[in-house]
Order: structure tokens, then C-alpha cells, then sequence
């Protein structure tokens, strides 16, 4: 163990009698098998950060006209931006199954009379959402409607 | 029978500036727990080594440590799951008070702040009208317990506040135990109390300080799931939030 976790963590409200050692925390706790999930979690935040500047240049790319525009796709052909366009869809599906995994037991168990479906059916809904969404996006996209 | 060796963290207030690693060497039973190579050292090798323990059956809540780098009941956990090296240390993210055994009063003080305990809105006297007319109780169907009844069985171990990273690096933060308490009661079709921890609920370093880890519900052995109630509550408090934006007199129970 013996990284130093926060000083004040878990202090008493008054100091006791006897000097007590600060707490510690592992110093590999982010290596930790079972914190590991949460770790890669919480870094998926850096490839959001990323594409919100992407998104950025695009806009401003839109803003300038049509030939900014068209080198602005052309760019995004580039194998760098195909291989984080990848990451990002296989971050974005590891999150959502994260949260989807997680949500059922955030449920309250009755709000008034009315009680939650069990936990199974709220993950499958939520499945059923997604996929249905993605397979409208990818209609539109691929020009089938609208 | 195998020869194991034991690190354990030593720590005197007295004598130590900050805690150190003592390697003991113990012959270990097969059937043995992590306890009983503690409770070996301290009444065969080293006297001084100082550690909390009680029922030995996973109910007192009180053997807690870190067994290499994960907390544990140490009364529930097979030492043959380990090595030949064995690193035991109090329970991470707690002042240390003596080599095993650690501060308890910060973890205290929240546990009472969420108001663990059924609260009526009326006086006694007009409460009266409420109770069971012939057993003098209040009465509460199977389902409603069922509403509540597994964050009710906390043992106060304490694993879930060393697996918390939030509670490593925000000392405000209530932490899972006392939520979950918290949201026991407020579940509790006998308490009345949810506005007055309306508060310790909403304030800062409460349920939304939790970033849903769920490292607490991972460790947990008694299968609470703070981590559920924590978002439960988070859930709820939304509700309440939105309620108050459309009802007159807000969305507390
Ligand atoms: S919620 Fe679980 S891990 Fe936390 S103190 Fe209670 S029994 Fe221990
Ligand atoms: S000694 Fe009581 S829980 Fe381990």
C-alpha cells in the first residue's frame, strides 16, 4: 500500500488522545483488477475531450465555406483519425454498456404505488432503445429515410 | 500444513514516526482465515502487534484490513487464496490509530449526521392513532420491508469506505455506509424523516459527490450495495427536485 491517500480522509471530528499515522491508500490502486473497469471508465473522459475538438474545427470548417468544408472531410480520411474514430466507438459502446449494466439498481424500488420493471427488463429496454436509435441514425445517414 | 510469511504494518504512536512492515513467519493450517495468521502472531510470535476482531463469523464487522491491497473481512477470507507472502495492513483511506487497527470516530460521526433512526413527524401522544390497535407497534407489510431490508443489513466493516476512491481524496464526502443508512430510512414505510435529511442528502459532499465507482458494492460482504442506494438516492433527489418545480409544497415523502 502506502501511497498517501487525503490527509482529512475519515479524520475524527475532534483529534484523539494518541497521535494516529495518516491514512494511506494502495499505490497501485489503479492497477487494481477490480478497480480497473472504473479506471478505463474514467479515461474514456480524454477521447471525449479530444473529439470535442474535433467537433470544434468542423464547425468552424462549416463556417468557412464549402471548400473548407471538403478539405476538412478530406482530412478525416487520414488512417490517424479513422484509428481514434474507432476508439471512440468502442469507447462509447464500452460506456454504454457500463451504464446500462449499472442503471437497473439505481432504480428506485417504488415511486408511489408504481414499482420498476425487474432489473432485466429495464437492461433489455435500454438495449432495445439503443439499437433502435442506431438503426435509425444509420438509416438517415445512409440516406433509406428522410 | 505451509509456511507462510506474514507482513504486517506496525505502527506506535509513541515510538514511530510513520508506519513500517514487520515480516513474521507463520506454519499455517490449510483451513485457516486471514484472522487466524493475525491471532497466530499475536499470541505465539509478537504480543505487541495490536488488530480488531470479534465473532470470527463475517457479523461484528470489526476485523477489517487490507489483505495485499484489497480490504477484507479477514474472518471470511481463506488464507490459502494468498502466496507464500501475505502483506496485511489497516484499512486504507482511515487514520491509523496502531498498527492494525484504525480511527473510527470520523466514520461514526457520519454514520450519525444521516439520522439513523425512524423519525415521526407527530408528538407521541398524536402518533398514537397510527399504531397497531392491539400490538402497540406500527405496522409494516412484507413488501415493505422488502423496500429496504438489504441496506439494513450493513455490519459497519467499514471495506466499503477503503474501496472508495472518492472517499481517498474528498474527506467531506459521507461516503457509502452512512447513505445507505440514510436511504434505509428514508425507505422505511414507518419513518416520516426524509425532509430533515432533505439536507444531509442534498448538501455538499453527499450522494453526488458519488462518481458510481461501485467499488464499494464490489467489496462489500454482506451484499449491501451502497452503491445502488447512493444512486437511488441520487434518483430521487431529481424526482424531488422536479416535483418542487410543479407542486406547491416541493416532492419531499
Ligand atoms: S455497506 Fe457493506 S462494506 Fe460498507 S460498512 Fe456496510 S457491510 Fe461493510
Ligand atoms: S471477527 Fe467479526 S466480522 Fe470478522
Amino acid at each position: 500500500m502506502a501511497g498517501p491517500a487525503h490527509p482529512e480522509a475519515m479524520a475524527p471530528p475532534t483529534p484523539g488522545r494518541t497521535r494516529a499515522a495518516p491514512p494511506q491508500m494502495p499505490s497501485t490502486w489503479w492497477s487494481a483488477k477490480r478497480i480497473r473497469t472504473y479506471i478505463l471508465f474514467d479515461a474514456t473522459g480524454i477521447i471525449y475531450f479530444l473529439i470535442a475538438f474535433l467537433g470544434i474545427r468542423l464547425i468552424n470548417a462549416l463556417g468557412a465555406g464549402p471548400e473548407a468544408w471538403d478539405a476538412a472531410m478530406e482530412s478525416l480520411k487520414n488512417p490517424i483519425y479513422i484509428a481514434f474514430h474507432l476508439l471512440t466507438l468502442v469507447s462509447v459502446i464500452f460506456v454504454a454498456v457500463r451504464f446500462f449494466r449499472l442503471f437497473p439498481k439505481a432504480q428506485p424500488p417504488a415511486m408511489g404505488p408504481m414499482k420498476p420493471p425487474p432489473g432485466p427488463i429495464i437492461h433489455g429496454m435500454l438495449y432495445v432503445v439503443w439499437f433502435g436509435i442506431t438503426a435509425f441514425m444509420t438509416a438517415v445517414l445512409a440516406g433509406v429515410i428522410l | 500444513m505451509v509456511e507462510k510469511t506474514i507482513i504486517i504494518t506496525r505502527f506506535d504512536p509513541d515510538r514511530d514516526e510513520k508506519p513500517r512492515k514487520q515480516e513474521y513467519t507463520v506454519p499455517c493450517e490449510d483451513s485457516w482465515k486471514v484472522l487466524d495468521a493475525v491471532n497466530f502472531i499475536k499470541d505465539e510470535i509478537d504480543a505487541t502487534v495490536s488488530h480488531r476482531w470479534s465473532c470470527r463469523m463475517a457479523v461484528c464487522g470489526s476485523c477489517g484490513m487490507m489483505v495485499n491491497g484489497e480490504p477484507k473481512l479477514t474472518c471470511k477470507t481463506a488464507l490459502s487464496d494468498y502466496d507464500d507472502r501475505v502483506d496485511i495492513e489497516p484499512l486504507a483511506n482511515f487514520p491509523i490509530v496502531r498498527d492494525l487497527v484504525v480511527e473510527l470516530d470520523g466514520f461514526m460521526h457520519k454514520f450519525e449526521s444521516v439520522k439513523p433512526w425512524i423519525i415521526r413527524a407527530k408528538e407521541q401522544a398524536e402518533d398514537k392513532a397510527s399504531l397497531h390497535p392491539e400490538k402497540d407497534t406500527f405496522g409494516q407489510s412484507t413488501e415493505e420491508l422488502g423496500n429496504f431490508k438489504q441496506f439494513s443489513m450493513c455490519i459497519n466493516c467499514m471495506l466499503c469506505y477503503s474501496a472508495c476512491p472518492v472517499v481517498a481524496n474528498e474527506p467531506d464526502f459521507l461516503g457509502p455506509a452512512a447513505i445507505a443508512l440514510g436511504h434505509r430510512y428514508n425507505l422505511d414505510s414507518r419513518d416520516e424523516g426524509a425532509e430533515e435529511r432533505h439536507d444531509i442528502f442534498r448538501g455538499e459532499g453527499t450522494v453526488f459527490s458519488c462518481s458510481y465507482a461501485n467499488e464499494c458494492s464490489e467489496v462489500c460482504p454482506k451484499n449491501v450495495d451502497p452503491a445502488a442506494a447512493i444512486n437511488q438516492a441520487k434518483f430521487g433527489t431529481v424526482i424531488d427536485w422536479a416535483k418542487g418545480l410543479v407542486l406547491p409544497r416541493g416532492g419531499t415523502k
